[in-house]
């Protein structure tokens, strides 16, 4: 069947040069859908000296708006400053569909708010849980719940991410779509060859903060080193949290069995992956954890806690859960050790090609955008009435700030009609035209 | 799980009910808050006040209002899903099984289910108001009653300050107090503290309180000149705030200064509390005339505000009876002082007595009802050990 071609710009304030799951999301995802023959272009803010337009793989286009990131990477949240920024960029690129990444990130929410006031249809996907009771978390809800009374549809990556979004938002559970991300198979192949078994390696990468569960890698590093001589571990990752661990080092003497890394470059957490046998994840919060599927691409036997998302995405025999408790962690790691014989981690990455796939990602996404362009268009009453619902004060807030924001938009128009702004032409790209050749390689 | 429209009278209107019959409900709130009808709210029914306090598990209704979702998906869509389950259920000759959907992210498309297909184990993991206490209006009543005892007791320490800067009070009659302030103190520590003997008490708290005394003395002559270049204004107002500022971020729950052989650290806002009320006993201290003065209003206010939090407690923990007969006492006698004063002052303090008494205990059990926490597979993990730095 001959689908719609799309035109999709993707907003976030995360994404490269910066490394993570959000940022590594938008990048495979937009180039699943740029090999569906759509059209992608991100925006995103100013990285230090990188500001303005850059083309990347496969002709994606970025804009890197010349804003400076203002507190953990979000930029500057100015309500109505950013709007003739992202029209012009919406006429300009003759977009059809705006999709808004994380909950977190000021730009996304701007973005989504103008391209509404401008008759856009909205994506919103959300990468996190958040809680509901701290101060923090409850100021993040309202600005959700004004970015999700208009959106045309949702995507969350897990059910548990979509059981926590519907309650955040209000949102009806039907206009959620669970899609979980993937791992790049070809990137993360197991080693050609394997380390011995003598002496079992236990990899840990993840940043080494509070969130990420480093304390419960100070309680049970020394007490698995202590019941097992054979084994050995590998941590890498830097935060606030490393001195702990390095004074545990001290403290139980394990200089030798645990080796610390420090901060570990994206494109060499393949090989220090291969190295090990294990992989361990304390995170005390996931909504979708990408690490565990790195690992299990590589052939490693995970032993993870059951948080979040985390039971969702690896089958029960690649994956061994425990609860976030320092014993039961210790029981969880000796099972995994005693499972390790029977894992072949070839066997593991070909299952992990047929279970995770950008393609099938994009394919899947492809449908949303399907069903976004479907829903009917308002006019302004309808779509500000259901603003109102937002709360006692701030639904009249959210009204307030959409009608000048359409009031801006018409003065836009007036002061820099739509047709003073140069379309860009398509760009064809050369690989592009073989993308059957290519698909067939995959 | 089912979705139905509920309000009528608004067609406009889209009502989600969601029925949850789980085995880890807590708590029964028995229907009747009708909501306001323009805003979205999360609303819980209140407890009939002669259902008996607990967790026991039973049907739980939480209504959300939405507003209009025209481009929402025809409510059909789980409805098909389990008509077709149905189906395959009635037709004994259909070949295809459909597979049950599972909640699993790997594996692409669940064959036979959308992406946005919502299970009936959807939110099936979701507790609500796990941790919330049920307060009775009495008992709240009488935990209030310690915010108003401390209330007197501070309304007592600046009715001796007004009077000494009045020399009403002479250096001599303070001293008086003082002493029998601390053997009064004392009395009540041995009387009600079980664990300890004679001799702790001489050691630990006998000799410390010496020393402090003796240092106090020696110090006076430095707190008299240190405000002397400030006028009289500016310290009536600092001290005004700082008292304000002490009773707002004081631990009335426990003491400050803790018994021998207490468990916890103080938390940062009493800390601060405390560092207050010393800062304006020591302002008010340096506006008097001579040494024994200085040294006599600077003793009986650290007195009360050091350990004056230290004495109550353990009337508290020793008997609730004594607690409150104490409480009720000081306030009355609190009344008649400031009556003796100022008309106005009493009339103030008899209105902030009432209100943090009634008025604030009836307004925390009315707005109690509306309480809503959720907990659920998505929330931080606690870790259940101390983090030792």
């Amino acid at each position: 069947m001959d689908r719609k071609k799309h035109r999709i710009m993707m907003v976030s304030d995360f994404f490269y040069p910066n490394f993570g799951g959000v940022e590594n999301h938008i990048y495979y995802l937009s180039q699943c859908l740029l090999k569906l023959g759509h059209k992608v272009v991100v925006v995103t803010h100013a990285y230090e000296n990188r500001s303005g337009v850059r083309y990347m793989t496969g002709g994606l286009k970025v804009y890197y708006v010349p804003w400076r990131p203002f507190v953990m990477q979000n930029s500057f949240p100015t309500l109505f400053p950013s709007l003739p920024i992202i029209r012009t960029i919406l006429i300009r690129e003759r977009i059809t569909i705006v999709h808004g990444h994380q909950a977190f990130s000021t730009l996304c929410h701007e973005a989504l708010m103008h391209s509404r006031t401008m008759g856009y249809r909205v994506v919103f996907t959300d990468h996190s849980l958040y809680g509901f009771s701290d101060a923090g978390s409850i100021h993040m809800n309202k600005v959700l719940q004004f970015t999700l009374a208009d959106v045309s549809q949702a995507i969350c990556v897990s059910h548990t991410s979509k059981e926590n979004t519907v309650l955040r938002s209000g949102l009806p559970p039907e206009k959620v779509f669970v899609i979980p991300n993937a791992v790049d198979t070809a990137m993360f192949k197991p080693a050609v060859v394997q380390p011995s078994r003598s002496e079992i390696v236990i990899v840990v990468i993840s940043r080494l903060v509070y969130r990420k569960g480093a304390d419960l890698l100070v309680e049970v590093i020394p007490d698995v080193c202590r019941l097992h001589p054979n084994v050995r571990f590998i941590v890498g990752g830097d935060g606030p949290k490393r001195v702990r661990l390095e004074e545990m080092r001290e403290k139980h003497s394990l200089q030798d069995r645990v080796e610390m890394l420090g901060a570990v470059p994206h494109a060499q957490v393949r090989s220090v992956l291969i190295s090990g046998h294990i992989f361990l994840n304390s995170s005390l919060t996931e909504a979708f954890c990408i690490a565990i599927l790195e690992a299990a691409s590589c052939g490693l036997l995970t032993v993870s806690t059951r948080v979040g998302g985390v039971p969702e995405v690896l089958p029960d025999d690649m994956i061994i859960l425990a609860e976030p408790d320092p014993g039961d962690m210790v029981l969880a790691i000796e099972r995994a050790i005693s499972m390790l014989p029977k894992v072949d981690p070839q066997v593991m990455h070909h299952r992990m090609r047929e279970l995770y796939n950008w393609h099938d990602v994009a394919k899947r996404t492809e449908i949303v955008y399907d069903r976004a362009l479907k829903c009917p268009n308002q006019n302004l009453l309808e779509r500000l009435s259901r603003y109102l619902y937002c709360g006692v004060w701030a639904g009249k807030l959210f009204f307030l700030v959409m009608i000048v924001d359409f009031l801006f938009w018409r003065l836009l128009e007036l002061w820099q009609p739509a047709e003073d702004i140069e379309e860009m032409p398509d760009l064809t790209l050369p690989h592009i035209s073989n993308k059957e050749t290519l698909q067939e390689t995959e | 799980m089912f979705w139905r429209t509920l309000n009528e009278r608004n067609p406009n209107r889209v009502a989600l009910r969601l029925a949850l019959h789980r085995r880890r409900l807590t708590q029964v709130l028995s229907a009747a808050a009708v909501p306001a009808p323009q805003h979205r709210r999360f609303f819980l029914f209140p407890v009939s006040r002669t259902q008996k306090l607990g967790r026991f598990s039973s049907a739980l209704h939480l209504r959300w209002l939405l507003g209009t979702d025209p481009e929402a998906q025809p409510r059909k869509k789980p409805e098909t899903s389990k008509l077709l389950v149905m189906d395959h259920h009635l037709a004994s000759d259909s070949p295809q099984v459909r597979p049950r959907w599972r909640k699993v992210a790997y594996g692409g498309m669940q064959p036979g289910f959308d992406d946005n297909h919502t299970d009936e184990s959807f939110l099936e993991g979701m507790v609500m108001n796990a941790n919330v206490v049920r307060r009775d209006m009495l008992k709240v009543m009488l935990d209030s009653v310690s915010i108003s005892e401390y209330l007197c007791i501070v309304a007592l320490v600046v009715l001796v300050w007004t009077y000494t800067l009045e020399s009403t009070i002479d250096e001599s009659r303070l001293l008086c107090i003082d002493v029998s302030l601390l053997v009064l103190g004392f009395l009540i520590l041995l009387f009600t503290q079980e664990k300890i003997s004679l001799s702790i008490l001489v050691h630990h708290y006998f000799l410390n309180i010496s020393f402090f005394i003796m240092g106090l003395y020696v110090l006076a002559p430095i707190y008299q000149t240190l405000t002397r270049s400030i006028s009289s204004d500016s310290i009536w107002a600092l001290t005004v705030s700082l008292l304000v500022i002490h009773l707002f971020l004081h631990d009335y729950s426990e003491s400050t200064v803790n018994a021998p052989g207490a468990l916890k650290n103080p938390a940062l806002t009493s800390c601060i509390s405390v560092n207050a009320s010393v800062v304006a006993s020591v302002f008010i201290a340096s506006r008097l005339p001579s040494r024994l003065h200085v040294f006599a209003i600077m003793l009986f206010s650290l007195q009360v505000f050091l350990f004056g939090p230290l004495v109550t407690y353990c009337i508290k923990k020793y008997s609730f009876r004594l607690h409150l007969c104490f409480s009720i006492s000081l306030m009355v006698v609190t009344l008649r002082f400031v009556y003796m004063l100022h008309c106005l002052l009493f009339v103030l303090l008899l209105s902030l007595l009432v209100f943090v008494n009634v008025v604030c205990p009836y307004w925390l059990i009315r707005i109690q009802e509306y309480k809503f926490e959720i907990n659920g597979p998505w929330d931080e993990a606690k870790l259940c050990f101390a983090i030792t730095d």
